[in-house]
């Protein structure tokens, strides 16, 4: 956003007067930071030396009133405001485009509560989600919300993009462990939703500001169950001799049972990351589960489990591959044993029914294997549900273009490519990492008329256009 | 310009976020700056043409290099590298901070990081009766000395009970650890801590016992790396009086207290030390109810290095800690380093008078119920414990 004069220096006394002179900033080497996320094209943006976006005020509000009095702020002198959690996301959606306000959450982290009688968890979405697992842990419960970004990710990050963790096939995705959640909209009132979520007062508050990725509004506080945790957790690997077999395995368990946590990797990925990580040395599609709660119980659904992968021509490879999985799961993501610059790499998850799943992932497979020959395709599926599955594909281009420009058309062209090949056979356009600026643009060859319902929200609770443009194809 | 070794973990660090929820100054201050992937990104903007402005130049300072991110990281790198050559580059482009300034000049000058440099009278009589020649030295600290003389008079006290033979410097040069924190390994370090090297040799100490955990990471790990160690072993005051109690030279009582104990970094994480001082209450038949952060992944809660040149920070790094304690029910929170116990101890006094409270992590109405620990260095239990007990 181009000021004229000394207008910014206007701007920041009335931000400072609501957050403190310390709590603003516009220092370059502060805003720069926000220019990267865990988007590709913006890490590779400043790999190549290239300046970052960057928001023209980095603003850290302390509470719900404050968030408020600066989008009233932004509403007056129409500033871009773009929420800022742990910069974690995959795709986008928290970089300044606009310049504008980086509004930084992380002062907001506060456990307000916890309800050890209603067995919930209330506290400031600024916080880290690992700090809010931590306090239910030192009480014996667990979020049961463990996604790979569970040490970077905030509370209002998980909400705002629907994220989803390794045990949602049994615990749901983060949409379905919120109970309430309290909301600044872009005018600066403060809402709350209901207090619980399962009632028959009109449509769920909830599930419109959950995923709207701070186009809607900022939420600023939020309430999820708490588990127990299980008395046992059982792990169990198996080998299919193929994605089709393993897929109807997993079908099948899932019209019986609820694992906690069940991977499916594809015969490219078990001969490749699997091999690597879990010295898997077998070809085929390796699955490795979970199954938690009462001993009791667990042991009779692990029986269930490895009768139903025998028909379907499981080789039972033992529990030593699933707890070594465990113990790794948050390994993968740290440098050198994930994708880097300079490689070019992106997950394309979808989701889709079983009628559909099997013909989305040959049907993506195909379309990048076939569009572009120096790139390779790599999938799992590993949240499950009654009625389907999600696939979480990867693409990686080891020797990208140097030219920025040039890298941005292939890496567009490969998203363009593969997340329509998903949308054309049944399947939809993310599935847990969230729309942001990257799939912006496919947003409403998803949605079709029905994006309407998105732009008439949009419209009404932001006509002024602040809150995080040019993401969520809003 | 910075090392390859610097580079090379920043470049690592730039675009990893897994270690943010470790850091507790990132987690207090809320400051997307105040993590270990932004300080790696913006070395890394360096290298790509970016200079250095003040306000970057400051952040690596807002940082306690207690090593937590590190501790975390599963591929192994060290932010604390490319943070400390940071600092170096910072301190040469003139682009220090004011108050890091300060601070600088006054250990250039004196040795000590504080205005004041005289510890007060009852141990300076203390520390008189121990100018002689002794196999072992006992090595305080400026802080021990200077700002938690109780802590160091506990110590002196359990090892005469002990009738342990030892010698305490009149005057105790600077070590260079403070220096190393403020501006790395640069040539002013190294000139301090090869004259400390030299002074601690000419004493003829065959044992060095180290009260201040920063000191003792230094002397252990810098100092061979400085050409500086003197040929003395070193030890920690905590495992030399654990030494003590095993030998059957300590006796304490049954304290039967409930406590929780606070793992200094320097000494679980660098120095892999952690059971000295469990085994220390455990003597004292004190029931341990553990932080959740324990051991190596013990939650940092500022030096007294970082509260001189950064007191506003080094109060709720204090806090975050108070919490953590306070959130076990124990009734005393044991310390066993004089830093640690410097900054809990102003948190508590200040928290108690108000300041800041409102950025505790926890909200009153979650933990309010509960009282804060008393706040107690593990020696002065430990010789509360033999007091009690009548012998020696």
């Amino acid at each position: 956003m181009k000021y004229e004069a000394f207008m910014p220096e206007m701007i920041l006394t009335e931000l400072e007067d609501i957050v403190g002179q310390e709590n603003v900033s516009i220092e370059e080497g502060e805003r720069l930071i926000y220019g990267v996320d865990y988007f590709w094209i913006g890490r590779m943006w400043s790999d190549r030396g290239k300046t970052p976006p960057m928001p023209d005020f980095v603003v850290r509000p302390g509470s719900t009133k404050e968030v408020s009095q600066i989008l009233k702020i932004a509403n007056y002198y129409k500033i871009p405001v773009h929420t800022w959690g742990g910069g974690s996301g995959s795709q986008g959606g928290a970089l300044s485009m606009a310049g504008g306000i980086a509004l930084d959450m992380k002062r907001m982290n506060r456990l307000i509560a916890i309800d050890e009688e209603s067995r919930t968890i209330t506290a400031e979405t600024g916080m880290v989600f690992k700090i809010l697992e931590d306090y239910a842990n030192e009480r014996g419960y667990s979020t049961q919300h463990i996604p790979s970004c569970l040490t970077c990710g905030t509370i209002g990050g998980a909400l705002a993009h629907r994220g989803i963790g390794i045990m949602s096939t049994k615990y749901g995705k983060i949409d379905d462990m919120c109970v309430n959640m309290e909301v600044v909209l872009p005018n600066g009132d403060i809402i709350e939703t209901l207090p619980v979520p399962k009632h028959a007062a009109g449509p769920d508050l909830n599930q419109i500001f959950i995923g709207s990725e701070g186009t809607l509004g900022v939420i600023t506080r939020a309430t999820f169950k708490l588990f127990e945790q299980p008395e046992a957790r059982k792990f169990r690997a198996f080998l299919f001799p193929d994605m089709t077999s393993g897929l109807s395995a997993g079908r099948d368990i899932m019209q019986k049972m609820k694992p906690s946590i069940m991977r499916l990797f594809d015969e490219a990925e078990t001969v490749s990351i699997v091999r690597d990580v879990l010295g898997v040395e077998h070809k085929g599609a390796f699955m490795n589960l979970a199954v938690e709660g009462l001993e009791k119980i667990v042991d009779i659904e692990m029986e269930a489990i490895i009768d139903i992968c025998a028909k379907h021509n499981g080789q039972d490879l033992g529990s030593e591959y699933g707890e070594k999985w465990y113990e790794n799961r948050i390994t993968f993501f740290y440098p050198g044993h994930i994708m880097d610059i300079p490689q070019m790499f992106g997950t394309m998850d979808t989701v889709a029914d079983f009628a559909h799943v099997e013909k989305i992932y040959w049907a993506m497979k195909e379309a990048i294997e076939s569009n572009f020959p120096n790139v390779r395709f790599i999938a799992h599926c590993s949240h499950w549900y009654e009625w389907g599955t999600m696939i979480y594909d990867r693409f990686i281009c080891d020797n990208p273009p140097q030219d920025p420009r040039e890298a941005i058309r292939l890496h567009n062209n490969i998203w363009n490519t593969g997340v329509r090949a998903a949308m054309e056979n049944g399947g939809v356009i993310n599935d847990h990492h969230g729309i942001g600026l990257k799939l912006s643009r496919l947003m409403k060859e998803q949605y079709g008329p029905a994006m309407q319902v998105f732009e008439a929200l949009k419209k009404g609770l932001d006509p002024n256009g602040i809150m995080n443009p040019y993401k969520l194809g809003l | 310009m910075y090392s390859e070794k610097a580079y090379h973990i920043a470049d690592n660090c730039r675009f990893c976020w897994m270690c943010r929820h470790v850091c507790p100054v990132g987690l207090k201050t809320g400051k997307e700056i105040n993590t270990p992937r932004a300080k790696g990104l913006l070395v890394s903007m360096e290298k790509r043409g970016f200079e250095m402005e003040k306000d970057s130049a400051e952040a690596f300072y807002e940082c306690m290099l207690c090593g937590s991110c590190s501790n975390d990281c599963a591929t192994g790198f060290e932010p604390p590298v490319f943070i400390r050559e940071a600092r170096t580059r910072a301190a040469a482009a003139g682009l220090l901070p004011e108050a890091v300034e300060r601070v600088l000049d006054r250990v250039l000058d004196t040795g000590v990081m504080y205005e004041e440099c005289e510890e007060p009278k009852a141990l300076s009589e203390k520390i008189n009766d121990h100018q002689k020649k002794a196999k072992l030295l006992l090595l305080l600290g400026a802080t021990a000395r200077i700002r938690r003389p109780e802590m160091a008079l506990a110590l002196m006290r359990l090892l005469e009970k002990a009738e342990v033979d030892f010698m305490v410097l009149e005057k105790e040069p600077g070590t260079g650890s403070e220096l190393y924190d403020l501006i790395g390994a640069v040539e002013e370090t190294r000139e301090q801590a090869a004259a400390c090297g030299r002074q601690l040799c000419d004493t003829g100490a065959e044992k060095i016992v180290v009260l201040d955990s920063y000191l003792a990471e230094t002397l252990k790990h810098e100092y061979p790396l400085w050409d500086c160690a003197p040929e003395s072993e070193i030890l920690t005051a905590t495992s030399f009086v654990a030494g003590l109690i095993d030998e059957g030279r300590l006796h304490p009582e049954a304290l039967s207290l409930s406590v929780t104990v606070h793992d200094s970094p320097r000494l679980a994480r660098d120095l892999k030390e952690t059971e000295p001082v469990r085994d220390i209450l455990k003597a004292s038949v004190c029931e341990i109810k553990e932080m959740f952060l324990n051991r190596e992944l013990t939650r940092c809660c500022g030096s007294s290095l970082f509260a001189e040149y950064a007191p506003k920070l080094a109060l709720l790094t204090g806090q975050g800690r108070l919490e953590d304690a306070k959130r076990t029910g124990a009734g005393i929170l044991v310390v066993e380093c004089p830093q640690a116990l410097d900054v809990l101890k102003m948190a508590a006094e200040k928290t108690k008078t108000g300041e800041a409270g409102a950025d505790c992590a926890v909200a009153e109405t979650e933990s309010g119920n509960r009282e804060r620990p008393e706040i107690l260095d593990i020696f002065s239990l430990l010789l509360k414990a033999v007091e009690e007990n009548g012998n020696a």
